[in-house]
């Protein structure tokens, strides 16, 4: 059944012939045969290399702010010593 | 592959929602840092993190929906459900201002010098650059649903240029109005005048941003053939929130502008 339905939306998607030179070309069916494939690869990172180091550059960033959001927390929490 | 026996999106699982909720963490105490302590680090990374977990979920949604089919009528309904409820707190959002600004200039205190706008506060011309805005922002819906119709009819570069004419608009919008909010010879600290005026205008000229934001990445699909005559919600959303902004500037300018002058 979802065969059938990618396959209308493929036909459904009209691409107007024009004689001039079209300056963008229509790589949506490459990509719909990238994210189709049956690799296990969840969406985020399905695709491909530069997906992980995207999503590792914000989980990196994420962690690390919270820590030093947490540290910071503690130390205002904490009275400040008289001299 | 095991096929579902329904029409809904069981999506894969994601890291998104976990780290936008600790980038908004970031950003809260981020806020807090800067006002009470003068360090702008961790304000910083909350608004890289949140604008990079934004990109990757909306980028993870286009490639669901445009590249793996997952978007089947009964989920684009229970999305166009989703914007209108979105749409609607926002609506709301917007109502508490308008109350502010109503609360105050409806009945001025003697501290103002009973009087609307206040004594000693010079207030802007409506006639002048914000009537330009207001022609700006209703050209642009127009310019908008031009472009809707252009998709719904398959006449890509007619398409194209109505959206692209309507992002220009955009733009002209906010830079006429950071021109304005330089220029005005009042700032937000200016008492309750300044305070509603600055508040209200100001999370609508965010607003704007967010719109022309949303309309550019709509465009930059459109070049890229992801939409189809029928199927083009991401689109609809965009206008849907653009015809927002535009009504919400129209009461703007009635209320705050002309009235309140």
């Amino acid at each position: 059944m979802w065969r059938n339905m990618l396959a209308l939306r493929q036909i459904s998607q009209r691409t107007i012939n024009t004689a001039s030179r079209r300056q963008y070309v229509n790589r949506v069916s490459e990509n719909q045969k990238l994210f189709q494939e049956d690799n296990g690869l969840p969406v985020h990172l399905k695709g491909g290399a530069k997906d992980s180091l995207l999503y590792r550059a914000t989980t990196g960033l994420t962690v690390f702010g919270t820590m030093y959001a947490l540290y910071y927390l503690l130390v205002s929490s904490m009275p400040k010593k008289p001299n | 592959m095991a096929h579902q026996a329904h029409s809904y999106h069981m999506v894969d699982p994601s890291p998104w929602p976990i780290l936008g909720a600790s980038a908004a963490l970031l950003t809260t105490s981020g806020l807090t840092m800067w006002f009470h302590f003068h360090s702008p680090y961790l304000l910083i990374m909350g608004l890289t993190s949140t604008a990079l977990v934004m990109l990757q979920w909306w980028r993870d949604v286009v490639r669901e929906s445009t590249f793996q089919g997952h978007h089947t009528p009964t989920v684009q309904k229970g999305l166009r459900y989703g914007m209108v409820l979105f749409i609607t707190s926002e609506a709301f959002f917007f109502l508490g201002f308008f109350w502010a600004f109503f609360h105050s200039s409806l009945a001025p205190t003697p501290e103002l010098g009973g009087q609307w706008p206040p004594v000693g506060i010079k207030p802007l011309n409506p006639m002048e650059v914000p009537l330009l805005n207001t022609a700006i922002l209703l050209a642009s819906g127009v310019t908008v649903t031009w472009a809707h119709h252009s998709i719904t009819e398959a006449r890509r570069k007619q398409a194209i240029f109505a959206l692209t004419l309507t992002v220009l608009l955009g733009f002209y919008f906010t830079a006429l109005q950071a021109m304005e909010y330089y220029e005005a010879p009042f700032s937000i600290a200016d008492g309750v005048y300044g305070s509603t005026f600055f508040v209200a205008t100001g999370f609508h000229g965010l607003h704007v941003i967010i719109g022309s934001t949303f309309l550019s990445v709509c465009l930059l699909r459109l070049i890229k053939y992801h939409f189809t005559s029928n199927h083009h919600f991401g689109f609809e959303a965009a206008a849907w929130y653009w015809h927002f902004v535009d009504v919400v500037w129209l009461f703007l300018y009635i209320a705050i502008y002309w009235w309140g002058s």
